[in-house]
């Protein structure tokens, strides 16, 4: 076991090493660059953009760049080699130890390898502290709505399964259907019209707390309101949680309903559920001891690739309701030519994608013991 | 030859039918019907109703798309001129049966007759740009197999793993301008991993059964195995798959050009009327965002529909 969770995680290695490599081209190749947000001003000459060029190190080649972006050069050593490549001595940090090694060592704080994703050009702020703050009102919309949706996606599909071409398994399938079919921003849109300012005006449609209200959330001044007034500051977030989450729900419990579905149907037709069934099980305990424990299996795995969804998976919804998620943070970020952020938030999304995968496989490998590794 | 072994086969079928007709006094007479693997493939169609639904509605939609934008031109330099304006639009009327917008006050029926043009476009053309590459390099991966598909696979992985909404949308912004082809060819760049792994698959599969090892036995070059042997018989997983990449593509065109990073307003598509609404989201016009979000729903239903009557239908091991 041991060694098949070692040669996973090797073998993931080149793949993030390569994800890297990927996020860095897409941005170096992106016509304008970082200065392409000066290009309508016409206050900024060409020498300011040099200058600024000069001041965030973007006059330097590009492997010298992403060779200090990674954090496997030292930006204290300057020069190249023929123009393109950096030099040998880049490599080494200021205590005389490789620069790619951690920080006590190597002395080295630069790099996305030291956890230092840059700084922000639109605000100036550093790129991971602002993800890490983004991150936040993410988890809470999107971690909620998970739970929901697996739970529900859980009854339906298994219900479905047990009553096979029933009237609530027809229902359920076109309720898979459609929901599958429906653009999230127009849900979303839809429930604004209803529920909102448009129509009922009922629920709150933007934002994630009452700003007549409370000071902005993430703020110091908001968690010294929430300690005062927690109750208050919870039913807020809650009520302006509802649309969202019910946009998020309605569109993801399709696709996990109609897998269970299919996994509890095979699950179903297996011989030990038949020899269950043969020696006198009550119904309850095959299907929910015999049956549905194995029919999980998939569904364990398929739930885990769903995780990085956590993350980036709102980004439409967070954009309808305002959420100041990550999902608006990248909106922002892109109008903006933000390039640090924009990088530090395809990194980070890319690595959780592939570290779900690998616990995806090696807890599936865990709780199925047929598996052979 | 093969018309000459089938009769071999069926005559004394028919003979049987016919003796045993004659014996139970019944005038029968038997016609044979050959069918080739294609009708064979629409009679199973067929019979998913679903599948026949869903053809009928895209039929409908690819024809308004190519037709409806001659009988109702969208005009965007000469915008005529409403005769009273209403900030919020007008609901559906006999004149408007969709509405109207806001703003420039247009119809919202003609929106979404060139926007289908368009957004079907994309859906279609970066589908056949995707599955193009996706086939070539699933086949070389397969086919040649050892390092160059170690290779080929790393980098799949290594695109699989990127949050790929968020890399088309950074894509289209920084490369797209709006413009319909640019985004055609960035959607395409950026949808066909799946379809390669798919292929790769099936060839590593089908290469190893008899009538791939009998070609190669009688030295059959590697390009005619490739596209004589394998790809026909790869041919049906890839078509499903492939119209499920229609559906999606149009979805993720409707979702980066609702975000304004799309295609330009200037060729009106779903997601860019979608988008424009939003502006004047707190007016109340309902039918504004509506019908485009609708035209969305129907076409994606109807591509899955006729996904999975084809899955069905081109399934060798499903008869009907």
């Amino acid at each position: 076991m041991s060694k098949y969770v070692i040669r996973r995680v090797v073998q993931a290695i080149p793949v993030l090493f390569g994800i890297t490599i990927v996020v860095y081209l897409i941005l170096l190749l992106a016509p304008g660059g970082p200065t392409a947000r000066f290009a309508n001003n016409p206050r900024v000459t060409s020498e300011d953009r040099d200058a600024f060029k000069k001041a965030w190190g973007l006059d330097q080649p590009p492997l010298i760049q992403y060779c200090r972006w990674m954090g496997l050069c030292n930006p204290d050593k300057g020069g190249n080699v023929l123009g393109v490549l950096p030099p040998a001595d880049a490599f080494i940090g200021n205590t005389g130890w490789p620069q790619f090694l951690p920080t006590p060592i190597s002395g080295g704080t630069n790099g996305v390898l030291h956890g230092d994703f840059g700084v922000s050009i639109e605000t100036g702020e550093d790129v991971g502290a602002r993800i890490g703050r983004a991150a936040l009102p993410t988890f809470i919309l999107v971690g909620l709505a998970f739970i929901i949706w697996v739970f529900i996606a859980l009854v339906i599909g298994v219900n479905a399964a047990l009553r096979r071409y029933s009237i609530f398994d027809q229902a359920a399938t076109v309720f898979a259907y459609v929901g599958y079919a429906m653009p999230t921003f127009w849900l979303g849109i839809m429930l604004i019209f209803t529920f909102g300012g448009p129509g009922l005006n009922i629920l709150p449609v933007s934002g994630m707390t009452n700003t007549r209200a409370s000071p902005p959330f993430g703020s110091d001044a908001y968690w010294t309101y929430f300690g005062d007034h927690t109750i208050n500051a919870l039913l807020d977030i809650g009520r302006h949680l509802i649309l969202p989450v019910f946009t998020l729900v309605v569109v993801n419990i399709a696709g996990d309903s109609r897998f269970i579905r299919a996994s509890m149907l095979e699950a179903l037709g297996q011989d030990y559920v038949r020899t269950a069934k043969a020696k006198g099980l009550p119904g309850r305990v095959v299907t929910f001891k015999h049956a549905l424990r194995n029919a999980l299996l998939p569904v364990v795995t398929n739930i885990g690739l769903e995780i990085p969804f956590l993350f980036t998976g709102a980004i439409v919804t967070e954009t309808i309701f305002s959420w100041p998620g990550i999902g608006s943070l990248t909106i922002g970020a892109t109008r903006a030519f933000d390039y640090p952020t924009l990088m530090g938030v395809l990194l980070i999304t890319s690595f959780l994608v592939v570290l779900a995968n690998l616990l995806a496989d090696i807890v599936y490998a865990f709780v199925d013991p047929r598996i052979k590794y | 030859m093969s018309q000459h072994l089938q009769s071999a086969l069926t005559e004394p079928l028919v003979e049987e039918v016919e003796r045993r007709a004659e014996e139970a006094g019944v005038d029968y007479e038997v016609t044979l019907e050959s069918l080739n693997q294609w009708q064979l493939a629409w009679r199973k169609f067929k019979k998913h109703r679903l599948a026949i639904i869903g053809l009928g509605i895209l039929g409908v939609l690819i024809t308004v798309a190519i037709v409806g934008p001659f009988i109702m031109p969208f005009e965007f330099n000469s915008i005529p001129k409403p005769d009273k304006i209403v900030p919020a639009g007008r609901p559906p009327s006999l004149v408007h049966p969709f509405g109207e917008t806001g703003g420039l006050q247009r119809d919202v029926l003609l929106l979404v007759v060139n926007g289908a043009r368009t957004s079907l476009f994309v859906g279609f053309s970066s589908m056949a740009i995707g599955v193009i590459i996706g086939t070539i390099v699933g086949s070389v991966a397969g086919f040649v197999g050892g390092f160059v598909d170690n290779i080929l696979m790393r980098v799949v992985d290594v695109m699989l793993s990127l949050p790929l909404l968020f890399v088309i949308l950074v894509a289209s912004r920084f490369f797209g301008n709006g413009n319909v082809f640019l985004i055609v060819v960035i959607f395409g760049l950026l949808s066909w991993m799946g379809i390669s792994r798919l292929v790769r698959s099936l060839f590593l599969s089908i290469r190893e059964q008899e009538f791939v090892e009998a070609a190669k036995a009688v030295g059959v070059t590697d390009r005619r195995i490739i596209f004589r042997h394998i790809l026909p018989n790869a041919f049906s997983p890839i078509v499903v798959s492939a119209s499920l990449l229609i559906a999606s593509n149009i979805v993720t065109e409707a979702f980066v050009s609702f975000l304004g990073f799309g295609i330009n307003p200037i060729y009106p598509t779903w997601g860019n009327v979608l988008s424009n609404s939003l502006t004047f989201l707190l007016q109340g016009n309902w039918w504004w965002p509506f019908f485009p979000g609708l035209m969305i729903i129907l076409t994606v239903l109807a591509v899955n529909f006729v996904g999975d009557g084809l899955r069905d239908a081109l399934d060798p091991r499903s008869r009907a």
